[in-house]
């Protein structure tokens, strides 16, 4: 899912070019109901936040809600088509941020692609021993199914979540180093790209995933 | 806001917000049903369903075509076209929103339940066809609306050109565009889409503030009207924590309606309502009940007399029967089922709730199943679910709600008429969306996610289930051969690996690529889903900076053109003064229903006393006369309503001859026989007699179920 081209930064204007009263945020007027475009500005600073690993979930659903409340394209009704486009891809960027912003993995992911470090795509580099463990279990996996022996599949479950949760402290430990240099940022891809692995085998675990 | 428009509104501080509410133009909120659709509106007493003049919200999703006594084409929509299908049963189109949006491949194993004829219309899209006109779903809603239009204007005393339509939240974008088309095609403007969970939580959010106040959230009544739980709505002035409970909670939506079934999860906090996950299954709902009866009659019929009841009317008849026996098994425990098959053949048995609960057993795990899905995307316990609020007129069957009870541990919430939340959670999105509640805001999700088709028929998800809506994502296209100014990808919508097990949405091909040596073009294409969960798919080269022209190929659905004329024919439509439509309207259901009722005096009058046959005839010849001589359309709306009582004996001795006449040959094909909607059409086609010039009406406890 990419994050679309890295438009040229503008730094926020501190004035509204409507109405010249001062801007509290980035995205509108709070006096004149303006909006201003998103492109540009990361997702922590469309929420107002500095751009580190640690955030606290409140304050960004605080800030989220707030936001929400001023550009949703609901609010945009009376505006001219240009504005509510512009609302629509506002909330699109908004919800993004959310999103990434709420979820360790993509939080994670998204602060190595600010710091320059490479997608999934371009770097699919896994560590060793997660390949043979990731294999491993897999295989016990699947014999558990064939032998449909339930609680052996539960301690499956249990074992997985324990690896993700540890693979998940050490990459949150490099992103807190980010933008490190060029170690740290291959370390971490190697992380998240192993966390990937273990999130496939969780969902094999589940039962019946998938929609019909 | 002038103040000679203030001086118009007496009461003193509430006058400017009530000019600024007059002003604006007025949007419905429209629950546009499988079964059922009505109309709400949000004004200074808050919202409320617009009724009809027997108090009744519900307008039946029904259409029949037929000639009137003049010969000219005739259409009629809601109670009447219901109450006469099993004389008019290739005629008279219903369930019209399982069928929208959909193409003949997935629709097989729903067309042989329907009486009326479907054929495949171009770009995988169906066409129903009555009497050799064809008819695209879209048209037969747009018909639905137009009476809910009508309805709405008359109440508001001008033209109504906005609304808010309410869809399935497990709509894919074909189904909601689809809808969407309808609308542009009844002369409205759609200026949201949202879906029907979503909605009932609306209206809930703010009726569960005043029932949690009462700190008897269970123990609410049901009430009939749904008006008396919803509080004035506020002002926008007091923008402000308003709707729901301060500090959040979270709220399961099952809603089960006649043809659909969603699940959605909320969190309500401080006017937001927030969907966590969805999940659903668009065909699934009270219609498959129906047809689980109709399908146990017509084995035990099959076996008892070696008769199949195929004949569309037969069936029609069935089918309004089965709706009866289901809807009497939410009340008693047991229901008798009797037919009069001719010849001294009663087909006779009652049926135990029980053994209806059997029958429904798996549609119900069904739903169960996809309500731990959403659970399970929402990352949250049953126990964690703060309240269950039931949706939908088969949420009244006791297994439903006993289901869902245990499923969640708790008591289901029904405060409200479950057939009018939706309607009245969609008239507050209009008021929203008309400024005029900035305390509210909904933030929906997209039910299924997108992806475009690899290389080998995988599928790259772009942007996943269960993600809030608006969101984008983006790709990057680029050629393959030297010199290369299009490319074509197709976009699909579904949780499977493989593109041919997910609906197809588009093929788009990109155009105007500059020439470039082979990979150098980067073609960024935006997939954009907006609040009413539609795709919009922009594209521009990187390398050029310009936005390449990008051409959009969808493969389904009607053509922009397509809805550009349904468009224009409606505004002719709107031209038109809303009395005369209405007069014109209830003159064609005069002719319509005498003609009908004299014809079923003459076949089975010798049935009635001399004295009722009298009768008959002289409110026949009454009826006619009061059309030539009165001017009031309210007196003639009350004289038709009474004729239709006075005439349901005759009209229930009808259904029973057309049910006899229906159960034809063993030697016939079993209704099972038809595969393919060719050959459900082919089927149908001999002429049966059944019904023509047989029954009226159906029998009273189907037409004024609750």
């Amino acid at each position: 899912m990419g994050h679309g081209s890295q438009a040229p930064r503008r730094s926020p204007p501190e004035k509204c070019a409507a109405c010249q009263r001062p801007l509290d945020s980035p995205l509108f007027c709070s006096s004149c109901r303006r909006l201003y475009p998103a492109d540009g500005l990361n997702l922590f600073e469309l929420l107002g936040l500095p751009a580190t690993y640690d955030v606290d979930p409140e304050v960004v659903r605080r800030k989220y809600f707030e936001l929400a409340r001023h550009t949703h394209p609901d609010r945009a009704g009376g505006l001219s088509g240009e504005s509510q486009w512009l609302s629509l891809r506002v909330a699109a960027r908004l919800n993004e941020a959310y999103r990434v912003l709420l979820d360790p993995v993509l939080r994670a992911e998204y602060l190595l692609e600010l710091a320059g470090g490479k997608s999934a795509a371009d770097d699919r580099q896994v560590p060793q021993d997660v390949l043979v463990d990731a294999l491993e279990l897999r295989e016990q996996i699947e014999a558990a199914r064939a032998a449909q022996a339930a609680s052996r599949l539960d301690a499956l479950r249990n074992t997985v979540r324990s690896r993700y949760q540890r693979v998940l402290d050490e990459a949150a430990a490099l992103a807190r180093g980010l933008p490190g240099n060029a170690g740290t940022q291959a370390a971490l891809r190697g992380k998240l790209n192993a966390l990937r692995y273990y999130r496939k085998l969780l969902e094999q675990l589940e039962p019946g995933v998938g929609m019909a | 806001m002038t103040p000679s428009g203030a001086s118009r509104v007496a009461g003193g501080c509430v006058a400017a917000d009530r000019v600024a509410m007059d002003e604006k133009e007025p949007i419905v909120g429209i629950d546009l049903g499988t079964t059922f659709s009505l109309v709400a509106y949000v004004d200074e007493a808050g919202p409320h369903v617009i009724r009809d003049e027997n108090g009744d919200g519900r307008v039946p999703s029904v259409v029949a075509f037929g000639a009137g006594a003049d010969g000219q084409p005739q259409v009629t929509v809601g109670w009447e076209a219901r109450n006469h299908a099993v004389e008019n049963p290739r005629a008279t189109v219903y369930s019209i929103k399982r069928l929208i949006g959909k193409g003949p491949a997935e629709l097989r194993s729903e067309l042989p339940h329907l009486t009326y004829a479907v054929v495949p219309g171009p770009r995988d899209t169906v066409r129903v066809e009555v009497d050799g006109r064809r008819f695209s779903p879209e048209e037969i809603s747009a018909l639905v609306l137009r009476t809910l239009r009508t309805r709405a204007e008359r109440h508001l005393g001008r033209p109504l050109r906005k609304a808010v339509i309410t869809v399935p939240a497990y709509f894919d974008d074909a189904q909601r565009q689809a809808t969407r088309a309808a609308g542009q095609a009844a002369g409205l403007e759609v200026v949201r889409i949202i879906n029907e969970p979503t909605a009932a939580a609306l209206a809930y959010g703010i009726g569960m503030r005043a029932a949690l106040d009462a700190r008897s959230p269970c123990a609410a009544p049901d009430s009939r009207t749904g008006e008396a739980l919803l509080p004035v709505a506020p002002r926008a002035s007091q923008v402000g924590p308003a709707a729901a409970v301060s500090g959040g909670q979270t709220v399961a939506v099952y809603d089960l309606g006649g043809g659909t079934f969603d699940i959605s999860i909320l969190r309500i906090e401080n006017g937001v309502f927030q969907v966590l996950s969805t999940a659903g299954d668009t065909r699934l709902g009270g219609d498959d009940f129906d047809r689980a009866l109709v399908g146990l009659v017509q084995r035990e019929v099959q076996e008892q007399f070696g008769l199949a009841i195929d004949a569309p009317a037969a069936r029609q008849a069935l089918r309004s029967l089965a709706e009866s026996v289901k809807i009497r098994l939410s009340q008693a425990e047991q229901a008798g089922i009797e037919l009069d098959l001719g010849q001294g053949r009663v087909y006779q048995r009652r049926i135990a709730r029980a053994e209806f609960e059997g029958l429904i057993g798996g549609f119900i795990e069904r739903t169960l199943d996809l309500c731990r899905h959403a659970l399970r995307d929402a990352g949250l316990a049953p126990e964690r679910i703060d309240q269950v609020v039931l949706v939908g007129g088969s949420t009244r069957i006791p297994l439903v709600r006993r289901s869902v009870a245990a499923l969640f541990g708790r008591t289901p919430y029904t405060a409200l008429n479950p057939d009018e939340v939706v309607a009245l959670g969609a008239a507050m999105q209009a008021s929203v969306l008309r400024g005029d509640r900035l305390d509210m805001l909904l933030l929906d999700v997209t039910p299924l996610s997108l992806g475009i088709e690899t290389l080998g028929g995988a599928v790259s998800k772009l942007i996943l289930r269960n993600t809030t809506i608006p969101c984008r994502a983006t790709e990057r296209f680029t050629t393959f051969v030297d010199g290369q100014t299009a490319v074509k990808f197709r976009v699909v919508q579904g949780e499977r690996e493989l593109a041919r097990d997910c609906r197809t949405l588009g093929e788009f091909e990109l155009r105007g690529i500059p020439p470039m040596p082979a990979g150098l073009p980067k073609v960024e294409v935006e997939f954009l889903i907006d609040a009413n969960g539609i795709l919009n798919v922009s594209a521009r080269e990187l390398r050029s900076g310009r936005e390449a022209s990008i051409q959009i190929v969808p493969s389904h659905g009607l053509t922009r053109e397509e809805v550009a004329r349904m468009e224009r024919e409606s505004i002719a439509f709107a031209r038109e003064d809303i009395a005369a439509h209405r007069r014109i309207d209830l003159v064609n259901q005069v002719e319509f229903d005498t003609h009908k009722t004299e014809q079923m005096l003459a076949k089975v009058g010798h049935l009635l006393e001399p004295a009722e046959r009298e009768r008959i005839a002289g409110a026949i010849a009454a009826l006619r006369r009061l059309v030539q001589q009165t001017q009031d359309l309210d007196e003639l709306h009350r004289a038709l309503s009474d004729f239709g009582r006075s005439t349901l004996h005759l009209a229930e001795l009808g259904i029973r001859e057309a049910l006899r006449d229906g159960s034809s040959d063993p030697a016939a094909p079993p209704p099972d026989a038809a595969q393919s909607p060719q050959q459900h059409d082919a089927q149908q086609s001999p002429t049966s007699g059944a019904g023509d010039g047989g029954a009226a009406r159906p029998p009273a406890s189907a037409a004024d179920a609750p």
